[in-house]
This record gives C-alpha cells, structure tokens and sequence, in this order.
C-alpha cells in the first residue's frame, strides 16, 4: 500500500482516466473489462454525457463492406494528413476501427441501417469509400450514451462527475498521481494511481468562431506539458468549412456527404475551382481555405455577422432531410432562424480540432511510464497535418481502448509511485492563492476575449509570419497580465468562476505553443497553411514537432515521421 | 449595447451556499434577435457578476447541462432564444425536485443515480456478444425506438416529475430509457427489464409533464403505459392494481360497488335518466368517483343544484353509464378499456344531446384522446368549460359572497393534457368577495395531486413521499384558505393531504361545483 499524504485527503485507484468524453469511457471499460482486479476511476469536470464528444455528428469511419479494404482506409487518411501521419499507427487504426463500431452495436448504438438491416454508411469529405457508420447526425451522442451505459455495468469503474483536475504528480519518470477539485464542495484531493490515462479532448476554444463546447479547453494537454510531457504537431489545427452562423454550432460534414452543395454569392458551387473531382467532398483543410478565399475575394454572401457561404441542401427534400440530418434541421431552425428544408444555411470556416496533443506513441504510451493518452488530447500520430471528418470517433474507440487496455496491464505489474507533498504543496498554492486569492484587477472574460481575438486574427486558416510573431508577443503579454488576475467568486462550493480562470490559464499556454508551433514550420502543409511559404516542403519539414515546457516558453524539438507503405506524393482531390 | 437591442430584466433566484442564504439578483440584459437564454446568462456572468452560477456546455442542446425554470416553466437555455419568450421580464430558479447546491445549479446525482437500476445497454447471451458481428436490424425496427432513443439526459423531466419525490421511482427518462431497450428488435432482457418496474411503476400518476416538457419530445409519459402493458399482459403487476382491474371487470368501476348503486347518490333527485329518457340538450356523464364515493357524490349533487338553478335541461346516463376507462387505460389494461368504451359508445348512440359534460377531467381526456372514443364526431367538455360559457352570455348569476382567499389547482388531465386554465379560473374570478391566488405552479407548470392513473387506489407512498402533501404545503405558504378544483380525483387526494398535515382548521378543498353551489 502507499504511503499516506496527510495534508489533504487521498483517493487510491490502480488506473485513473481524466476526461470522461468518448476515449476516456472507452478506456474505463477497456481497463475494467480487462480484469475485475484492476481498480477503475474516472475524473471528468462534467457529467459523462455532458462532454463535447456528444457533439459528433457525421459519423464513424470503419472498413466494413466489399469494395473497401483497410488499405485504402489508411492510404485516404494518410493523403488526408498531407503525409504527416505516421503509417504503422494509421495501418493499425484502420485494422482496428470494425470491432469498435461491432462492439457498439452489441451494447446498443442505434447505428442507421441499410434496407437489409446492416449498418448504414455515408460518404465523407476525403474518404474514397462510403465508409462512416452513422446513427443519423447523432452519431457522437448515441457513442457517447452507449459507452455510458456500458461503463456503468461494472463495478470497478467509480466514476468521479465534476472534478476538475488540475495537475499531473511524477515521481522520477513514473505518474504518480494527481490533484483534482471537487466542484461541488471545492475542496481539493490527490488521487494516487500506477497508471493514468489523459483524454481531456481538444481546445478549439481559444478561437471565437468554433464548433466546440464550452467546456473543451484542452486543460489535459497542458497539465501534461507542465509535467514535461512534450505537446506535438501543435500547429495543425483543423478548421471545419461548416461553422454555422452566428454561433459557430458544427453543421455535420454529412450535410455535403448526403449531397450538400457549397455556393458563393454568384451562385456558383466554387468547389470546382479548388477539388474538381471532389468537389464539397474533398478534405476539410481544403474546402476552409477555398471558403475563407471565396470570402476574402468578396464572394462571399453580406450578413448582419459578416460575410459568410451558402450550405444548400434544399435539393435532398425534406424526407431525406428528416431521416439523415434532423438534429441539424432543429439546431438551424431554432438557433439560426433558417429551415434548411428552405433555405440555405449560412456557414464558415470554425475552428474543429486539433491533429497535434500529447506526444505519445502506438501503445499510447507517454515519454512518462505510467501515463497514457488518448483521444483529442493525444496525438499518435493518425491525422498528422489534417484530419479527415468521421476518423477522430474511430480514434477515441480505438486508442481508448489501447489505452484502457496498456494502462490496466501497467497496473497490474507496478506499484503505486511516491507523492511529494512539495509538488502537492505548490499545486495548493497555485490554485488557491496565486488564482483564487489574486487581488489584481484583471478580469478572466477580458483576458480570455483577448486571447480568442488574437488567435481568430492570427493563427487562422492562413497564417503569415509577420502575423504569428505579433501574435506570440500578445500572448505572452496576456499572460503577464493573467498573473494580475481577480476571481470575483471567493467561495468554495461549485465555483464556475474559479473553474473558468483555470481553464484559461491551460488556454494561454496552449495559444502560445501553437503560434510557436507554427511560426517555426515555414511550409504549408494540411491545415497549417503559411502565405509567406504556400508549399509543403518535404525535404525540411516531413517531421513532427515537439514543443516542451521551459520557463522561458515552449522549446521545440522535431522527430520523424514513420512512412512506410505510402512514400509522399502530390496530393490532389 | 446596440440601437436594435431590447432590455430584458433576469430576475435570477440565488443561493448563496456558504451563507445558506437565498437572495434575489436582476440585471438589465441587451438583447438581439437570436441570443439565447444562455448567452444571456454569460453576458451577465462576464460583465456583471462573476459569482452567478450556472451549468453549461455544448450550447446546441445536445449535452443536457443547462435546464433551468424560466418563468415557471423548465427549459433548456442553450436552446430557447430570449426573444422567443415574449417577455421583458425573466424569472430564473434552479430546477425543481433536486437539492440545490449554489444559483442555478441542482444536484442531479439522485436523477443519474436511477439510471444505475436499469440496464442500459443491450441485453444479450454472452455467446451472442463473442461474435464479431454486427446485428441485423431493419430501418423499421430501428424507428420503433429512435424516438425514445433523443433523451439527452438533461434531468428536466425529472425536476417536473411529481412522482419523483418518492426516491423508488426511476424518474420518466429512466422508465423511457428502459422502454427504448424494450423496444429494441437487439434486446433480449424484457423480463429482467420489466422485473426493474414492478414496484415503482405504479408511482407515476400519468400528469404527462416529462412529455411536456422534454427539450427532445420524447413521450415518456407513454412509454410508461405501455411498460405497464407490457406488465399486466405478462401478469406482473402488484396487487392494489390487480384489484383494480379485477372490480372494473366485475362491477364496471374500480370501487367494487355495485353497478345498480351507481345512481343511488341521485335518487331523491329531480333528475331524468337514461333508458327513460333519451333526448336533452346537455348529457352528463358522472364518472365512478362521482357516483359512489361518498366525499365525490357532494360534487354531483352540487352539480344536479347548479345545473336545476339555471334551468339547464339535462340527463344522466343513470346505470347504464360504465367507467370511462381512462385511468384503466393508463394502468395498461387496454383490453378491458376497449370493453367498457364499447359499451358507453352504444349508450351514447342511443341518446341525443348538443353536448356531453363530464364532471371529471379523465372521462374528459379519455372521451376526446382516445380511440375509440375520439373517432365518434361527439361534443365532449368539461362542466368549467360549459359554465365559462353561460357566464359569459350573462347566464349564470352568482347571488352570494364567498369571502375566502381561494387558489385554484389545476387537474393535470384538465389542464396539462387539455389546456383548458382559463375557464375555470373565470368562474371562480366572478364570485363575489373571493380572493383569487395563484399558486406558484399554475397552468402548465401545475404540480400534480398525484390521484392520476388510477394511483388514487393504488397508493402506498408513505405521506411524505405523495405529491398530495407537497402541494397542500405549496398552497399553506400562500396563505390559502381553500384550494379549489375541478376534479374529483384531485379533491380526494388533496383532502387527505390536508388531513395528513392536520390541517382541517387551515385549509379546505373544494371543487369548483361545491362553491358554485354556495354562491348561488
């Protein structure tokens, strides 16, 4: 047994998750399924079914019928990634990514279905085949409830619903722990572990105009980082061509893979003057740069929120609108004013994903034994420099259950690593006296607007090197002034204040590899697209970055990309 | 603050939970075409008080976090756009029915923690689930739980439930979560599934408030029927509902009276009944309450007084008249409800008459909802109804004073399912001297008495577990002298609720027929 920490209360589980969205839950039942020895619990900041993943919507990408073969799953995923994904992890993916929609069946996705009653399967932007499974444009939701309703049958998975973690415990090499917040009494708690699993998702949340939930703040990357895991490939962040307007609010890639025409103010399907043969079905980066040329050409249409396009599916009728797409038809109804039945909905590039996370390999495994990652927060790497639509669901399945799986075996042959009441200490200090006793007079809402303006201006879907290098300095200033902060709510119990202010202080660091990141890749490749060096360039650039934490910032670091069947070529749509 | 921008106040109900202390804020909040509840909740967390506390999330209704009662009413803010609600002024509060923590943040863990009595996975062999193959499942079987399969969890139901406050019910979206694996052509657990229900099903009173107001339309109040379908047909059901059903086949009424009695209350009457009579312009069907329990006669007979003073010519349908069936139906004999409306059908094709009123709310709901009932082209309403009317063409004159401060309590079948709130509201307004009160749950919002869906007989709730009992102290913290109603159910359950509370000295109910009659 370990030892005891006393000076605040400690909770011992053999594996903890952090993160309960759709590679967190994966993960518990992974680890819980592989032995009942093994003692599960999972830390999220909201209820499991409050997570972002709800918000999928297109679908699962898996190799399930003739016509299609795992190869060319991998070989359009890694064309998709602009040749940066590293293809012994793509190979297993794919090869990985059936039983993962097979084993939702079993436990109860109500998957769409053919007229033969198999699983229904949509053609998706840079897919070859039609091969995402999907549960109408529900299908993260009914994931996510399905995975719920799973995890929740074993009894050694405890779950631990908003708790906010806030840092990661090493001791020499090994995870030894954490320290997590319990929102609803405040107080603050260490959780020992032998093995931990990160799948906190994304951040798409430093921009203004994104699709993400609220919540999703990458807090994990970070707590990672500061432990010195590095963050890679942080500068490909992928936005999605259809970010409905004005909130943002994704609008399923499904809508063009049912048949969905883009269309600029002349009433022109402008595609055809960036994916010929693709057309609204090529590759996210590509129909977002198209978009936001279209846009800044002036050909775009003139709302009361600016200039925006046209996604038409008035041409599908209203039954196949019913059937395929009835969340969006509610979402556009109500939250935008326009039934897409009749009119068009207005779209724009939003900020989706992030290809790059912690750094960590096939097995899942961080540079940290003990400490795994999966999911958005992770990066393996699959998507490499553009991530193709329905492959991030497939990946929090398949990776959640690697890592479910490695960190429950981890467990099983190591012992518990010792806590050093200094870094418990300095965690205590941090939060509540240098963030929740600060008596600046710097507002949390103001930084954070700040911190989405800048990024929104400068590190969008074309970036310039001028741009990022003023972009980096506002950063760095904002967190100067984040030291200055005030918490206005001074009390313990459920402070969504406090919660806010520790999300954007995970923001800032983020925000500041990423412009890092992608100042220093002076090529364009996917979704990192520099006007001052528009071609990829594969001679100095085929490499991942690794940005590690240093106090004077993120120090970076390149390794190589694993290429193996599929040696870089042109990529065309 | 743009030229375009209304000013809405949000009145928002806070907790301060350090302090235990509840207290009020308002905040003037610009508003434009298209921001929501929620946007306007961060507008004020951001630039006018960081301390209000608020769950949220996804912020396209999908995630469930963000329920809160917007005057009076629960709501998802996330995805009800201010301007929408057609007000300058919002009240906020927390959900109901669920500890409150801090502002608009509940404890939800006890509606989470109900979902850990049901399966809520797919229920099959273990040599099944080793194949690696996927099932086969038509686009048609799928359709026939899609619809339950939208619950997005977000305890809204839950907070509305007046069940709930017993913690052995599941909770509406439990029970439809339940019914969608039920319903699933995959499953295979009916009698596991079914065996989870038998004894708490019988809590739900049918109020159809989770229907209501489910963000995502999920019917869960149906979806309870047919569990409860699914359970007498297998015989699974307690033997308080099984008495129920056994005395409706016998007697045609769930008192086990006998039928000749039925009109006993009426005899000394001046009344003209069915078969002598076949032909007035108003035919009043009493109901079983009415008919035969002694609290519930005094309405009909207020009624016969009511009705004799303004010269109505009307009929009864003396013992020939059968339950309607409604609280059989939603107990989930559906057989023995097709029997018993069968039989008022052909009654009611033996008589003409303009109208036929019905004293109780569930006669009311079942005659115009339900097949075969509904398929007839007749002229069912509620006595209130018919009463606005005559009030409103100068008819009814209402010589005496009643001097009491009166709230009225709207029937879940009268109001919720039928809409109607403003008719028996106007009688009442017109007695003279009569203080007319809301209570805090009104119209649509009304918490139930819990007497629906034939728990009126089947209840075994310790007291402080009944609905009856919260709203009789609802009514005692707004001063109430006498809680009115218009339906015999209602008037029982609340009448013992005031007993249980020993309040006799406090507090009368009465139904809306009783003051007529006072007051005529």
């Amino acid at each position: 047994m370990p030892k005891p920490v006393k000076l605040m209360e400690t909770l011992i589980h053999d594996v903890v998750i952090i993160g309960a969205g759709m590679a967190g839950l994966r993960a518990a039942i992974a680890a819980a399924n592989l032995s009942n020895k093994v003692d599960v619990a999972v830390i999220s900041k909201v209820y499991p079914v409050r997570s972002h993943s709800v918000c999928a919507q297109g679908g699962s990408a898996a190799m399930l019928r003739e016509g299609d073969s795992n190869d060319l799953h991998a070989w359009d995923t890694i064309k998709g990634s602009d040749f940066l994904a590293d293809q012994d992890v793509v190979e297993y993916f794919v090869k990985q990514a059936p039983q993962e929609i097979i084993a939702l069946d079993h436990w109860g996705c109500p998957w769409s279905r053919t007229k033969d009653g198999k699983i229904n399967q949509r053609p998706f932007g840079g897919h070859s085949f039609p091969r995402a499974c999907f549960a109408a444009d529900m299908t993260g939701f009914y994931e996510m409830h399905t995975l719920d309703g799973k995890a929740k049958t074993y009894d050694n998975i405890k779950f631990f619903d908003e708790w906010f973690a806030t840092s990661l415990i090493i001791d020499d090499g090994f995870v030894a722990g954490l320290t997590a917040l319990e929102l609803k009494t405040g107080r603050m708690m260490i959780f020992r572990a032998k093995a931990i699993i990160m799948a906190t998702g994304g951040y798409a949340r430093i921009y203004e105009f994104t699709t993400f939930s609220h919540t999703a703040t990458g807090d994990g990357m970070t707590m990672a980082y500061r432990a010195g895991v590095p963050l890679k490939d942080m500068e490909f962040i992928q936005f999605h061509p259809t970010g409905m307007v004005p909130s943002g609010i994704l609008i399923t890639g499904g809508a063009r893979g049912e048949g969905g025409y883009l269309i600029n103010a002349k009433g022109e399907r402008f595609m055809k003057h960036y994916a010929p043969e693709k057309m609204e079905l090529a590759p996210r980066d590509i129909v977002s740069r198209a978009e936001t040329t279209e846009i800044e050409e002036g050909r775009g249409f003139n709302g009361p929120y600016g200039p925006y396009i046209a996604l038409d599916l008035r041409h599908l009728g209203e039954e196949k609108i019913n059937e395929r797409l009835p969340l969006i038809r509610d979402v556009a109804i109500k939250l935008s004013g326009v039934d897409p039945v009749r009119e068009p909905i207005p779209i724009k590039p939003a900020a989706h994903y992030s290809m790059g996370g912690i750094h960590a390999n096939i097995k899942t495994e961080t540079p940290i034994s003990g400490f795994y990652t999966a999911g958005e927060c992770a990066c393996l790497n699959v998507h490499g420099a553009n991530r193709l639509g329905t492959n991030s669901t497939s990946d929090c399945l398949v990776f959640g259950t690697v890592a479910g799986e490695e960190a429950a075996k981890f467990s099983l042959s190591h012992d518990y690593r010792d806590v050093s009441i200094g870094n418990v200490l300095s965690e205590e200090k941090r939060i509540f006296d240098e963030i929740l006793g600060s008596e600046g007079d710097e507002k949390v809402p103001v930084i954070r607007d700040e911190l989405r303006r800048i990024m929104s201006e400068k590190a969008w879907v074309f970036r310039k090197g001028n741009g990022l290098e003023s972009a980096l300095k506002a950063v760095q200033e904002l967190k100067k002034r984040y030291k200055n902060i005030r918490v206005e709510d001074k009390d313990s119990q459920f402070n969504t204040d406090l919660v806010g202010a520790l999300q954007l202080d995970f923001t800032l660091d983020l925000s500041e590899i990423t412009i890092s990141a992608a100042l220093a890749r002076t090529e364009s490749r996917g979704a990192h697209t520099r006007l001052d060096y528009p071609k990829r360039d594969d001679e100095n650039w085929l490499k991942h970055s690794l940005a590690y934490w240093s106090k004077e910032g993120p120090e970076l670091r390149y390794i190589p990309v694993t290429i193996a069947k599929w040696p870089p070529s042109a990529r065309t749509y | 603050m743009n030229s375009e921008d209304e000013i809405v106040d949000f009145e928002i109900h806070r907790f301060n939970p350090q302090k235990k202390e509840h207290y009020l804020s308002t905040y003037k909040v610009p508003v434009r075409k298209g921001m929501t509840l929620l946007n306007a909740l961060m507008y004020i967390k951001d630039n006018f008080d960081g301390t209000l506390g608020f769950r949220h999330s996804c912020r396209m209704g999908i995630c469930g976090s963000c329920g809160v009662m917007v005057n009076g009413k629960p709501m998802l803010a996330c995805y009800t756009q201010v301007l929408h609600l057609n007000s300058n002024r919002l009240v906020i509060e927390p959900l109901q029915n669920m500890p409150l923590i801090k502002d608009l943040i509940v404890d939800i863990q006890p509606f989470i923690d109900t979902y850990k009595k049901i399966r809520n996975v797919l229920i099959k062999p273990e040599e099944t689930l080793k194949k690696l193959e996927e099932f086969i499942q038509t686009p048609l079987e799928l359709k026939k739980y899609w619809d339950l399969s939208l619950c997005i969890k977000c305890s809204i139901c839950y907070s509305v439930c007046p069940a709930a406050i017993d913690e052995k019910f599941l909770g509406p979206a439990t029970c439809a979560t339940n019914y969608r694996f039920i319903s699933d052509s995959r499953d295979e657990g009916l009698s596991e599934r079914l065996k989870t229900l038998d004894d708490n099903i019988w809590l739900c009173t049918s109020c159809n408030s989770c229907t209501l107001f489910c963000p995502k339309e999920v019917d869960s109040s149906s979806s309870i029927i047919d569990e409860r379908s699914l359970m007498v047909e297998t015989g699974g059901i307690p033997k308080t509902v099984k008495d129920v059903l056994e005395s409706v086949v016998k007697y045609h009424n769930p008192m086990g009276m006998h039928p000749r009695k039925r009109m006993e209350w009426a005899k000394d009457l001046p009344v003209k009944m069915f078969p002598n009579v076949t032909k007035a312009e108003v035919l009043c069907f009493i109901g079983c309450a009415p008919a035969y329990d002694p609290r519930s006669q005094a309405i009909a007979k207020s009624m016969v007084s009511v009705f004799s003073n303004l010269s109505i010519d009307f009929a009864l349908l003396g013992s020939e008249e059968r339950c309607s069936g409604d609280h059989i139906l939603r107990l989930g004999e559906r057989g023995l409800f097709e029997m018993l409306a069968e039989h008022n059908i052909s009654i009611f094709k033996e008589f003409e008459s303009e109208r036929i009123l019905t004293i109780c709310p569930h006669c009311l709901n079942t005659f115009k909802k339900d097949k075969p009932y509904n398929t007839l082209g007749l002229n069912f309403q509620h006595y209130t109804e018919f009463l606005a009317e005559k009030l409103k063409n100068g008819e009814l004159s209402l010589p005496k004073s009643i001097n009491k401060k009166v709230a009225y309590h709207d029937p879940c079948f009268l109001g919720k399912r039928n809409e109607i709130y403003e008719a028996p509201r106007q009688i009442l307004k017109s007695i003279n001297k009569l203080e007319f009160v809301e209570l805090k749950r009104n119209r649509e919002n009304s918490f139930c008495c819990g007497g629906g869906a034939g728990r009126t007989w089947t209840e075994d709730a310790a007291p402080e577990n009944r609905p009856s009992v919260e709203r009789v102290k609802e009514a005692l913290n707004a001063g109430v002298e006498v809680i009115a109603t218009a339906c015999p159910f209602c008037v029982t359950t609340l009448e013992d609720a005031v007993k249980v509370l020993d309040l006799e000295d406090k507090i009368t109910v009465k139904d809306i027929l009783e003051l007529l009659m006072e007051a005529t």
